[in-house]
C-alpha cells in the first residue's frame, strides 16, 4: 500500500485555537492549545509521541461548540519539546504537563478525557489530584500492570536484532531505525482493523513521522513506569472517585477489553464496548465517540445539585 | 358533544400495582399503589382533586419497568376519602399525604413528579428536602409573579354559561359534567384528543361536586400564593426539570419558564402541547422522565455499522390469530430473498404459539408487553365485541407496548420494522416521528374505523376523528411508512369514505398502498387430492364432517354453544354428520358436553388441514378463517360479531366479492335456523372466486427491497 501524503502541510482544519502557549516543566516546553468557551472544560491528554493532538481532531470542533477544550502535543512530538533522556517521558511527566496545561488555561475542573496512554494519565490525574477532575473519559485505557499486556507486544525483544520483519517483529528499535514509516504504516492498520480506514492510517502515520524512532523508544520502552505490581495499578483506579466512562473497541490490538473492564470495575464506571471497532475509535467512529462524550457530560450535569 | 362511554368501569390496565393499601391522617384515608421495583422510586404526585392518580396511566407502565412507582388517590376523589372541611385540603396536606405514602412504603427518598402542581410537590422538595430526590414539574401553574384574575367570579350569580363563566359554583352545581367537558377540553387543545377527556371527564365524575366545593374557592386560594412560591423556591435543594407545552390554554408557557428560572432549574418546552403532556404525549414525556430520573442509561455495546448483521423485527398484532399465520408465511418469504435476515418477533400470546410452533425466535422483551387479547376478550359480550371502542379503550396497553419496542428498538440494531396492524408502532412512530431509526412496514388488512349505526352520531364523529388523525399522519409524515402493505386487492377495499369531508377509502388506500394479494399461508394446491388428507386427519368414508372454529381468542364462546345446540337437529336432518368443535388456546373444552358425532377438542396445530377438507364450516367473521375456506372452496357459515366494525364491513365486504360463505346474524339465528343452515350448505360445491396464493411471496418482494 502506498501512502503518498504531503505530510509537511496540515490539512484545513474545521476549527482553529482561541489561544494556544507553551507550559515550561523542568526546562521542557509543552504545546497547548484552547478552542471555545463555557463553564465545562475538556482536557483531551495526547498519548505517546507516536502520535500529536490532532488525535483529536474529530471530536475538537464539535466539544468546543457546546464545551470549552484544551488539547496539548505530547512531549516528544508535535510543536512540544523532544528531550533526549527517557526520565523526562515518564508517565507522571505527562499527567503533570496535563495538570500545567489546566494551569496555564486557568482550569480549575474538567473532564479528563485520553485514548490508551493518555487514558491511563486521566486516570493518574484524577486519582491524585482529585479536584480538577469533573469526571474521567478514557478510551482503551492504558493502566500499567493492572493486568496482563497486550500480546501483541510480548512476541518479540525490542532491543535485539532479529531475523524477521514479518508482524509484530516490526516492534523493534532495529526496525525502526531502518524503516520507521514501515513501522508506523503496519501498527496502525493493526490499530485501524476496520475495512475502509486508508484515511485514518495515512494521519496517524502523519503525526508519528512527527517524532523519530530514538524519541519513540525512549518514550515507549525506556522510561520508567509509574509503579511495578498490580496491586499499585487498583489502587489508582480506586482512588478515583469522580464518573468515569470507558470505551472500547472490541477489535482493540493494543489494550485488551480486560484491562478496560477492570478500569471500569474499580472505578465505579461505565463501560461502552464497540462491536467491530479497532484501538481509535475517536478517529474510526467519531460520531458514536462524540455523542458518548456529550452523553457523558450531560449525565455530570443531571448528577449536579 | 357529548361524551363518556361507560365511566364506572375502568379499562384494562396495562400494569396493576404489586401493593396497594390505605394512609389515614387525621381521619382522613388516602390510597396508595406501588408498582415494579429498582433502586429508585418514582412517587406521582396526584394533581388537584379533579382527577385521580388514573391521570399517570400512561407513564406507569413504562416507570414500573426500571423503577419503583408510587401514586396515590388526592383526598377527594378516586379511592381516598372525601372530606368536607376547607382546611383538609390546603396543598399542604396532601404534601403530608405523600410524605405518609412514602412512610407506609419504605421509602427514604423519591423523584417527584407533579402534573400541575398547585403547591404540593414544590412544598415537599422545599421542606423535606432529605425526602426528593429530584422534582419533575409537568405544566405548573405555579408562579412567583401575581396571576392575573379570573375574568368571572367563581362565587357570583353569572347570567351567562358561556366558556369560563362555567368555572362557577351554580354552574358547577347546576352541571358539574358540563364544566368537565368544557375544562378538559381547554386542557387538551390537540386536535383528536377525544379519548384523554373522556379519560378525565370520567375521573371528574367519580367525585361529586359537593367535594370539589368544600376544597374550592377559586383559584388565587387553590394555589400558593406568588411570595410563598418564592420562599419555598429558594428552599429546594434536588435537581429540577420543568416542563411545558406553549400550546397550554389553562396555564400560561411564561408560568412554568418563570417558575423555572426561580428554581434555577432547566425548562423544557413542548410546542404545541397543551396542558396535559404526559397524556397526550406520553412517549416524549415518558423519555424525559426516563432520562431525568437516570433510568435505563444508554445500551453499553455500539457495533459499528458494517459489523451489524442484517436483521429485522416483526411485531404480530395478537387480536386475531391469522396474523401470525400470515406473518410467518411472509418470513419464509423473506428468507428466501434475502439469505442472512434474522428475524426476531415482538408478540404475544397467542401469536407466540404459532411462532413456536414454527420454531421462530421470540424476543425475549415480548414477556414485558401488556395483554391485548386479554384487554379484547374483557371488552367482549355474548358473541359481541364493540372492537373499535375496545381499542380504544387499550390506549394505556398500546402505549405501554409502544414503550417496550421503543427499548428494544434502542438497544438492538434492526434494519428493519415490520408491524402487521402493530397499532401502537404506527401511531406513535407517526406521532414522533424523530423516533423511528429503521425502515419500516406496515401491513394491515383493512383500512378505515367505521361506525355502528347503533352508535348515533357520536360514535361517527369519532370514527371520523381518528380517521382524519391517521390521513393527517400520513400527509405529514410520508417517510414514516417506507412500505404500507394492504393484504388483499384494491376491490377488497370497502367503497364507504372515511367520514364526512374525508376521502373516500378505496381511492385514499389505492394511492398510499402497495397490494399484496391475499396472503393465506399455505397453498391449497396441497389439498388438492381431498381424501387423502381427509384420511390422514381420521376422517371416515361417507362421514359429512362440520369444523367449528372461532379463532384464537376466548369472544366467541357463546357462538360454540349455540352451534353445539343445534347439533341434535342438525343430526337429524343430516344423519352422516360429525361436528368437530375447536375451542381454541383461551376457552376451556371441557366447558362443552358431547355427544355421538360431536367432539370438542382444545387448539389444533394446522387447523388449516381441516379447513380444507371438512364438508362445512361454522366460523365467525374474521378474515383469516373466512379466506381460508374461501381458497379451499368450502362452504361455510359465517357469524360477524355484534358491534365488530371490521367482520360487519370489511370482511363481509371481501367475502360477498369472492361470491363465498353464508353470513348468518348471530341475533336470530336459533339452533334451528343453524341446523337448517348446516344441511343446506354441508357438501354444496361453491362457485367462489380463485383465491391467488403468490401474497406472501409479494409482499416479502417489497419488503426485501429495503435491506
Amino acid at each position: 500500500m502506498e501512502l503518498v501524503t504531503d505530510v509537511a502541510r496540515e490539512q484545513t482544519r474545521a476549527r482553529y485555537p482561541d489561544a494556544e502557549g507553551y507550559v515550561d516543566r523542568n526546562g521542557v516546553r509543552v504545546f497547548w492549545e484552547s478552542y471555545g468557551e463555557g463553564p465545562t472544560t475538556f482536557l483531551l491528554f495526547p498519548t505517546s509521541p507516536i502520535s500529536q493532538s490532532r488525535l483529536w481532531k474529530a471530536q475538537i470542533p464539535y466539544l468546543a461548540r457546546h464545551y470549552r477544550v484544551l488539547t496539548f502535543d505530547p512531549r516528544g512530538n508535535g510543536r512540544s519539546d523532544r528531550p533526549q533522556e527517557a526520565a523526562a517521558y515518564g508517565y507522571w511527566e505527562f499527567v503533570e504537563d496535563g495538570r500545567a496545561v489546566l494551569d496555564a488555561a486557568e482550569v480549575n475542573r474538567a473532564i479528563l478525557t485520553g485514548l490508551c496512554d493518555g487514558g491511563g494519565w486521566a486516570l493518574m490525574l484524577a486519582s491524585t489530584h482529585p479536584e480538577t477532575a469533573l469526571g474521567v473519559a478514557a478510551i482503551a485505557p492504558c493502566v500499567p500492570y493492572l493486568t496482563r499486556g497486550h500480546p501483541n507486544y510480548a512476541g518479540y525483544p525490542f532491543d535485539e536484532p532479529l531475523d524477521t520483519d514479518a508482524g509484530w517483529a516490526k516492534w523493534n528499535i532495529h526496525y525502526w531505525r531502518r524503516d520507521f514509516r514501515g513501522f508506523l504504516e503496519f501498527f496502525f492498520s493493526q490499530q485501524l482493523p476496520e475495512p475502509h480506514s486508508t484515511k485514518q492510517i495515512e494521519d496517524c502515520v502523519a503525526w508519528g513521522l512527527g517524532t523519530d524512532p530514538e524519541t519513540l523508544a525512549l518514550a515507549d520502552e525506556e522510561a520508567p513506569l509509574p509503579w511495578s505490581s498490580a496491586e499499585e495499578a487498583e489502587a489508582v483506579c480506586k482512588a478515583v472517585s469522580c464518573p468515569v466512562l470507558v470505551i472500547h473497541g472490541e477489535l482493540d490490538a493494543c489494550q485488551t477489553r480486560e484491562r478496560a473492564a477492570a478500569v471500569a470495575a474499580l472505578t465505579g464506571g461505565t463501560l461502552v464496548g464497540l462491536e467491530g471497532a479497532g484501538h481509535l475509535p475517536q478517529a474510526r467512529h467519531p460520531v458514536k465517540v462524540n455523542l458518548l462524550l456529550r452523553e457523558f457530560v450531560e449525565s455530570l450535569e443531571r448528577r449536579a445539585p | 358533544m357529548n361524551a363518556v362511554i361507560d365511566v364506572a368501569r375502568e379499562q384494562t390496565r396495562a400494569r396493576y400495582p404489586d401493593e396497594e393499601g390505605y394512609v389515614e391522617r387525621d381521619g382522613v384515608r388516602v390510597f396508595w399503589e406501588s408498582y415494579g421495583e429498582g433502586e429508585r422510586t418514582i412517587l406521582l404526585m396526584p394533581t388537584w382533586e379533579i382527577v385521580h392518580s388514573r391521570s399517570w396511566k400512561m407513564q406507569i407502565p413504562t416507570l414500573a419497568r426500571h423503577a419503583r412507582v408510587v401514586t396515590f388517590d388526592p383526598r377527594g376523589n378516586g379511592r381516598s376519602d372525601r372530606p368536607t372541611e376547607y382546611e383538609a385540603y390546603m396543598r399542604a396536606e396532601f404534601a403530608d399525604d405523600a410524605l405518609a405514602v412514602l412512610d407506609e412504603v419504605g421509602v427514604e427518598g423519591a423523584i417527584v413528579v407533579g402534573w400541575c402542581d398547585m403547591g404540593e410537590s414544590l412544598i415537599l422538595a422545599a421542606t423535606h428536602p432529605e425526602r426528593v430526590a429530584g422534582l419533575m414539574l409537568i405544566a405548573p401553574p405555579l408562579s412567583p409573579f401575581e396571576a392575573e384574575k379570573c375574568e368571572y367570579p367563581f362565587e357570583a350569580v353569572l347570567d351567562t354559561d358561556e366558556g369560563w363563566a362555567k368555572e362557577n359554583r351554580y354552574y358547577w352545581l347546576r352541571d358539574w359534567e358540563g364544566y368537565l367537558q368544557h375544562f378538559f377540553s381547554e386542557c387538551f387543545t390537540e386536535p383528536h384528543s377525544t379519548k384523554p377527556i373522556e379519560d378525565c371527564v370520567g375521573w371528574g365524575l367519580e367525585t361529586d361536586v359537593e367535594t370539589i366545593l368544600a376544597g374550592f374557592r377559586g383559584w388565587d386560594t387553590k394555589e400558593l400564593d406568588p411570595t410563598t412560591v418564592v420562599e419555598l423556591c429558594a428552599r429546594v435543594r434536588c435537581p429540577v426539570l420543568v416542563t411545558h407545552g406553549t400550546a397550554d390554554a389553562l396555564t400560561e408557557t411564561q408560568r412554568g419558564l418563570d417558575l423555572a428560572h426561580q428554581l434555577r432549574a432547566p425548562a423544557i418546552l413542548l410546542d404545541g402541547s397543551g396542558h396535559g403532556p404526559h397524556v397526550r404525549d406520553p412517549v416524549k414525556v415518558n423519555l424525559m422522565l426516563r432520562d431525568f430520573a437516570g433510568l435505563a442509561p444508554e445500551p453499553r455495546r455500539w457495533t459499528r455499522g458494517l459489523s451489524r448483521r442484517r436483521r429485522a423485527l416483526f411485531i404480530c398484532s395478537p387480536i386475531g390469530l391469522g396474523h401470525a399465520q400470515r406473518d410467518v408465511a411472509i418470513a419464509k418469504e423473506l428468507r428466501k430473498v434475502v439469505p442472512d435476515l434474522e428475524i426476531d418477533w415482538l408478540a404475544q400470546h397467542p401469536v407466540t404459539k404459532v411462532l413456536e410452533a414454527e420454531g421462530e425466535r421470540v424476543h425475549p422483551m415480548s414477556a414485558e408487553l401488556a395483554n391485548e387479547s386479554g384487554h379484547m376478550e374483557s371488552e367482549s359480550a355474548e358473541h359481541d365485541l364493540h372492537c373499535f371502542q375496545a381499542w380504544r379503550r387499550m390506549d394505556e396497553i398500546l402505549l405501554a407496548n409502544f414503550m417496550v419496542f421503543h427499548d428494544v428498538a434502542r438497544e438492538e440494531n434492526y434494519d428493519l420494522w415490520i408491524g402487521d396492524e402493530a397499532w401502537e408502532l404506527d401511531y406513535y412512530l407517526h406521532e414522533n416521528p424523530e423516533e423511528k431509526r429503521a425502515a419500516y412496514v406496515w401491513l394491515t388488512d383493512f383500512v378505515g374505523w367505521l361506525p355502528m349505526a347503533d352508535g348515533g352520531e357520536r360514535e361517527a364523529f369519532l370514527t371520523a376523528d381518528y380517521n382524519a388523525e391517521m390521513i393527517e399522519h400520513i400527509a405529514r409524515f410520508p417517510r414514516v411508512r417506507d412500505r404500507a402493505l394492504y393484504v388483499g386487492n384494491s376491490d377488497d377495499v370497502v367503497a364507504d369514505a372515511f367520514g364526512p369531508d374525508l376521502p373516500l377509502i378505496r381511492d385514499w388506500t389505492e394511492q398510499h398502498f402497495d397490494f399484496a394479494g391475499y396472503v393465506s399461508g399455505f397453498d391449497p394446491a396441497v389439498f388438492a387430492d381431498r381424501e387423502k388428507v381427509r384420511a390422514e386427519l381420521g376422517y371416515r368414508l361417507g362421514e359429512q364432517v362440520c369444523i367449528v372454529t372461532v379463532g384464537g381468542s376466548g369472544v366467541g364462546g357463546h357462538l360454540l354453544r349455540r352451534v353445539i345446540d343445534a347439533f341434535p337437529e342438525a343430526k337429524e336432518l343430516v344423519p352422516a354428520l360429525r361436528m368437530i368443535v375447536v375451542a381454541g388456546p383461551r376457552i376451556d373444552p371441557a366447558a362443552f358436553p358431547e355427544a355421538d358425532g360431536l367432539e370438542v377438542r382444545a387448539y389444533v396445530h394446522n387447523l388449516y388441514r381441516h379447513l380444507a377438507a371438512c364438508d362445512l364450516a361454522v366460523v365467525q367473521g374474521g378474515l383469516t378463517t373466512a379466506m381460508e375456506l374461501t381458497a379451499n372452496r368450502r362452504p361455510f357459515l359465517y357469524f360477524p360479531l355484534r358491534h365488530h366494525f371490521e367482520q360487519n364491513f370489511h370482511v363481509r365486504h371481501r367475502l360477498e366479492r369472492y361470491g363465498a360463505g353464508r353470513a348468518m346474524d348471530f341475533e336470530t339465528a336459533t339452533p334451528a335456523v343453524i341446523a337448517q343452515a348446516i344441511a343446506e350448505e354441508i357438501g354444496r360445491d361453491v362457485d367462489y372466486l380463485p383465491v391467488e396464493t403468490d401474497g406472501a411471496a409479494k409482499a416479502a418482494e417489497r419488503i426485501a427491497e429495503l435491506l
